[in-house]
């Protein structure tokens, strides 16, 4: 297998680094604080395409994979602007459509997702079910040709700016009496939904949601697919992404943090003529985080290289292990810059305390490190499940 | 209109950069190799005037294999098309010997407008612009700020230490300008998909009937002989105030002639 970046790839990794940079981790705190959105990148990105690289061009994206994506991903986010919604909108959402949507459904959405004009996010995580997607307690009842949907959603991100929420749910098997999968499509201002904002401690200019659903109606084609067969597979379809695309997202806050500290300690000098990055005890912290985040890019490589490949079992295991490597490196990355700047890795203005609750949250969301080493337990060292 | 654009590849100002120790060339071989930032600028208002008036962009390029970088990446830009100049015997081609190269390329492409950057990051000695427009017998409209194309005629505002002056010929022409021009765009996904695609004619001396011994170092007008490190800065002068610091920072000022 190689994943030596071709040179299209290379040139789409400069030309994000140099439009996140233009705007930086600056006006991303900015956004944050102010409880605004990241609008003017998102629709710059969007209108470059660099939004929808992953998207089929018959449907205005650029044709490549999940590997163009995760540049998009770790590129922003190496420039100070993580943006969450890359991970739900085009990652999850586009892919699930594409795969699994009706072409009724590709044709409608695809095209918003590409250019950024139209987001989707993603709905699964209930309050009573964690991460037992079996407990789901969302459920889809028949209603003529239609659908009645009920249940509750907590940790939505991004609820505020998308249209739609693709929503995880249930539906009763008409044959087996047995609950299944099924995902739906739904307008953020159906009938019967209501969100709540939950209060996070992540500076981040995108929110978090509860979401309660009382009944809300849908029409026949709001369930992805052409019928319910299609819910498990769609479901599954957006899980590697959703994992590659995060971990990028987490190596390139890694390199934000480290850039910012050592360019710190090379130049910063209280003790003498000597920069305080040339005694050990500053370097070593640094470069430990760095090899981290080195080898997490070259898991979040090989995930990426595999899962465009068609290989989806085995991107499943290299998508989950570099989701982990990179969750565990971008907050010992921040951490270690914190302490590298000493009082100064607590202000706003050095742009590192600012990312650590993101980089937190990234060792719980979207699947914990736990849930991750449960999975490598059992499908790579086979073991007996233990829950 | 037909537009071609020169675009040079150039060791990143941004990074280290050497001369060679061996011939005194600039050591391509170990830098990362850019576009000239200030083509940039070349290529954003050559694209903005195809937007507005119709008609195509061309890519003209002097240099080694490994310029194709370059080129592909100017291309993603949004241009339709480039010609790349390369031939082994152009390696250590001097200012005068590159324009009588780059006028025979221009030659044979027919262009309404030739635009450039000001200058390049390497050479820095901004006379490219006005030897070609010599060579070719046009106008040369140089340090632009600011560009109006109305039908055949182009308005220039060229940007002095003063302020500007307002100049215009008819075309065709040569037209270089400053990064005040523009603000160049990043190249689009499908842009950068596209390049590939597009294409890219080279060009040796022989096909442009220019003999090896006009170019190169047998044809150079001008050598480097030695070259040296910039000395590392000084400290400075350092004034103590003691009463009369004051004084002494202006007697400073006045012997550097800044008062």
């Amino acid at each position: 297998m190689t994943f030596d970046l071709t040179s299209e790839q290379d040139q789409l990794r400069d030309a994000v680094r140099a439009l996140g940079r233009r705007y930086g981790h600056g006006y991303f705190v900015e956004k944050a604080k102010a409880g605004e959105h990241t609008t003017e990148l998102w629709a710059e990105a969007g209108r470059l395409g660099y939004l929808g690289v992953n998207i089929p061009t018959a449907y205005g994206g650029g044709g490549g994979g999940i590997t163009e994506l995760a540049i998009v991903c770790e590129e922003l986010a190496a420039a100070g602007c993580p943006l969450l919604l890359l991970v739900v909108s085009p990652a999850i959402a586009a892919t699930v459509i594409n795969r699994h949507g009706t072409e009724e459904q590709r044709k409608r959405h695809l095209p918003g997702l590409a250019d950024g004009s139209a987001k989707i996010v993603f709905a699964i995580t209930e309050p009573d079910a964690g991460s037992n997607f079996h407990r789901l307690g969302t459920v889809a009842r028949r209603d003529g040709d239609g659908w009645l949907l009920s249940g509750r959603k907590c940790y939505i991100s991004g609820v505020d700016e998308a249209d739609h929420v693709l929503v995880v749910a249930r539906t009763e098997d008409a044959g087996t009496g047995k609950l299944k999968p099924a995902l739906f499509i739904v307008p953020t201002n159906a009938a019967g939904l209501t969100r709540s904002k939950l209060d996070m401690e992540i500076v981040s200019p995108e929110n978090q949601f509860l979401l309660y659903l009382d009944d809300v109606r849908l029409p026949a084609d709001a369930l992805v697919g052409e019928s319910l067969d299609a819910g498990l597979p769609a479901l599954f379809a957006g899980l590697n992404p959703e994992r590659i695309t995060v971990a990028a997202m987490g190596a390139g806050t890694g390199r934000y943090a480290i850039e910012r500290a050592s360019g710190y300690t090379a130049t910063r000098k209280v003790w003498g003529g000597r920069s305080i990055g040339s005694h050990q005890g500053v370097s070593h912290p640094l470069a430990h985080a760095a090899v981290q985040v080195e080898l997490a890019r070259l898991m979040i490589q090989k995930a990426a290289t595999l899962y465009d490949a068609g290989r989806d079992l085995e991107a499943g295991v290299a998508g989950n292990m570099a989701k982990y490597a990179a969750g565990e490196a971008a907050a010992l990355a921040v951490d270690t810059a914190v302490q590298a700047l000493g009082g100064a890795g607590m202000t706003t203005e050095y742009g590192v305390a600012t990312l650590l609750g993101a980089v937190r949250a990234g060792r719980i969301a979207p699947v914990s490190r736990e849930m991750i080493l449960n999975f490598v337990a059992q499908h790579v060292l086979g073991q007996d499940k233990s829950y | 209109m037909n537009i071609v654009v020169l675009v040079k590849q150039v060791p990143d100002s941004g990074a280290d950069r050497n001369l060679r120790n061996d011939d005194n060339t600039v050591d391509r071989g170990s830098a990362n190799n850019v576009i000239n930032e200030m083509d940039e600028y070349a290529i954003e208002e050559a694209l903005k005037i195809k937007e507005a008036h119709g008609g195509e962009v061309t890519i003209l390029t002097m240099g080694p294999d490994r310029a194709t970088e370059s080129i592909r990446k100017a291309l993603s830009m949004g241009p339709d098309k480039a010609v790349h100049v390369v031939d082994d015997a152009l390696h250590g081609s001097c200012a005068v010997a590159t324009s009588k190269v780059l006028a025979a390329a221009l030659g044979q492409l027919n262009a309404d407008l030739v635009i450039c950057g000001a200058e390049s990051t390497d050479g820095r000695v901004q006379v490219m612009p006005h030897m070609i427009a010599e060579r070719l017998g046009v106008a040369a409209l140089t340090g632009a700020r600011k560009l109006t194309v109305d039908g055949g005629t182009l308005t220039v505002e060229r940007q002095t230490e003063e302020g500007y002056e307002v100049i215009t010929a008819a075309t065709p022409a040569v037209v270089s300008v400053w990064d005040t021009i523009n603000e160049p765009r990043y190249p689009s996904f499908k842009g950068i998909m596209a390049a590939k695609k597009k294409p890219v004619q080279t060009l040796s001396l022989a096909d442009l009937g220019v003999a090896p011994t006009e170019v190169g170092f047998d044809g150079a007008t001008s050598a480097v002989v030695e070259h040296s490190k910039r000395p590392p800065r000084s400290g400075g002068a350092k004034i103590t105030d003691e009463g009369e610091g004051g004084v002494k920072l202006v007697e400073f000022l006045a012997t550097e002639k800044f008062v």
